[in-house]
């Protein structure tokens, strides 16, 4: 419980930085979405009930802040989650580099989906496309940047909030 | 062996229960979870606004009292023209009453201005929607027209305790009766073109054959007043093309919005008065 809600923290913290990032990218049209980091830390490295629980919680977040048909996150993300819960053993999860070039693919598989899901609706979908494509190039660069500071994040509230044995064990 | 084999699909196993679960799930209940995990951010989004303006407030105390004193005159020749403006305004609304009492019409429908600060904005290639610092506590309603010195932003999607989300004009979910300024046509108005690092852009269709627009030409696009939520002529943008549509029987184009939706700070909700 104690590691499910530090993890959920760190979500709320990023959602919040992520919110005034894209608050002050608004007037260039730009657009940041960093779903692979909702899910890649806890996927690899807590326990799958723990892992799914933080997740759902995120998933909910997004959801709720965003005009999409509720749980359209939650579902995304508990795919994504349940594909690297599948790959975990088999992953270096210890190494950040593996973990942000696993963050980056989970993040364009999110995005792709997420655009299929929600395109539908455009006046001009191929007219679309464009942004899209330049909204996951910005947002993947930014997710390599920051990714590595925010599992880091999450390791150290983990260890401060003490659930870090017990996430291990 | 075969637990080694349920062990592994697990991770499937869980997803598809999520998946039901979430299907059977009453939708009281999802509307409940998305009040709340909203109204917890809430407090987020509006806390960085409103440090936002105490940091803008502090790089203006930066400023000379020179540049305070030009501002000031500067001011006092807007104020004055505003002032002669709602001299006029309240002449206008006086000989509209009049009319209407003589005519027997009905009366245009009445709006309070409700001015309201920006708390976040959030402009994706999928949607586009700002929050405001006000909601049910200042009586903002769900569908209200919001407005700023540009004409059109939007109008009121959710409402939630002490905010309000709005859906701009610039998203794809949004669809507007327009007229071209001096004809009385309703031509159908629909956002999302929202090209990266350009001005966001809307479509037009079902335009009459006679109307032309081009880039050097553009033609006006107000609200028709069609359908009771937005007032009429208020500004949504510029039709800058116009081409036939594929069945020959109208045009369609794309209107120019304002760049200015993109960094919008400060907007006002209608929110309609009852009628006595």
């Amino acid at each position: 419980m104690r590691h499910t809600l530090t993890i959920f923290l760190t979500l709320v913290l990023l959602w919040a930085l992520v919110a005034q990032t894209n608050h002050e990218l608004s007037g260039l049209r730009v657009y940041l979405f960093v779903g692979g980091l909702y899910v890649t830390y806890a996927s690899l490295m807590l326990p799958w009930r723990a892992a799914l629980t933080s997740i759902l919680l995120g998933g909910l977040l997004c959801d709720a802040t965003a005009p999409v048909a509720f749980g359209t996150h939650v579902i995304l993300f508990s795919a994504a989650f349940a594909v690297l819960s599948h790959l975990r053993d088999r992953l270096p999860r210890e190494d950040t580099i593996a973990r942000v070039v696993v963050a980056l693919l989970v993040n364009l598989a999110l995005f792709l989906l997420f655009s299929f899901t929600q395109i539908g609706g455009s006046p001009s979908p191929a007219a679309a496309w464009p942004r899209l494509i330049a909204d996951l190039i910005v947002s993947q660069i930014a997710l390599a940047l920051v990714a590595p500071w925010f599992f880091a994040l999450q390791h150290r509230a983990l260890l401060l909030s003490r659930a870090e044995r017990a996430a291990l064990d | 062996m075969p637990f080694r084999r349920l062990s592994t699909a697990r991770p499937f196993l869980t997803l598809g229960l999520v998946v039901g679960a979430w299907l059977v799930v009453p939708v009281v209940v999802k509307t409940f979870a998305r009040a709340s995990f909203f109204e917890l951010t809430a407090p987020i989004s509006v806390s960085a606004s409103y440090l936002r303006d105490l940091q803008q407030y502090w790089a203006l105390r930066l400023h000379s009292n020179d540049e305070l004193v030009r501002a000031g005159h500067d001011l006092s020749g807007v104020l004055s023209r505003y002032e002669f403006a709602v001299q006029q305004n309240t002449e206008m609304r006086a000989e509209i009453e009049r009319l209407e009492g003589l005519l027997r019409l009905p009366a245009f429908a009445n709006f309070r201005m409700e001015h309201a600060r920006v708390a976040s904005r959030d402009f994706s290639g999928w949607w586009q929607r700002i929050v405001i610092r006000k909601g049910a506590n200042y009586g903002v309603p769900v569908g209200a027209p919001v407005i700023f010195a540009g004409g059109v932003v939007g109008r009121v999607a959710e409402v939630h305790a002490y905010t309000a989300v709005v859906e701009l004009i610039t998203s794809q979910n949004v669809r507007l009766a327009g007229v071209v300024e001096g004809d009385t046509r309703p031509i159908s108005f629909q956002g999302g073109l929202n090209p990266t690092f350009g001005p966001p852009k809307g479509v037009v269709e079902f335009v009459p054959l006679d109307v032309f627009a081009a880039p050097n030409a553009t033609k006006r696009l107000v609200t028709s007043g069609l359908g009771g939520v937005f007032p009429p002529g208020l500004t949504i943008g510029e039709i800058n093309t116009l081409a036939i549509s594929s069945d020959g029987l109208f045009k369609t184009g794309e209107v120019k919005l304002d760049e200015r939706l993109g960094s919008i700070s400060e907007v006002s909700v209608l929110v309609p008065l009852e009628q006595p």
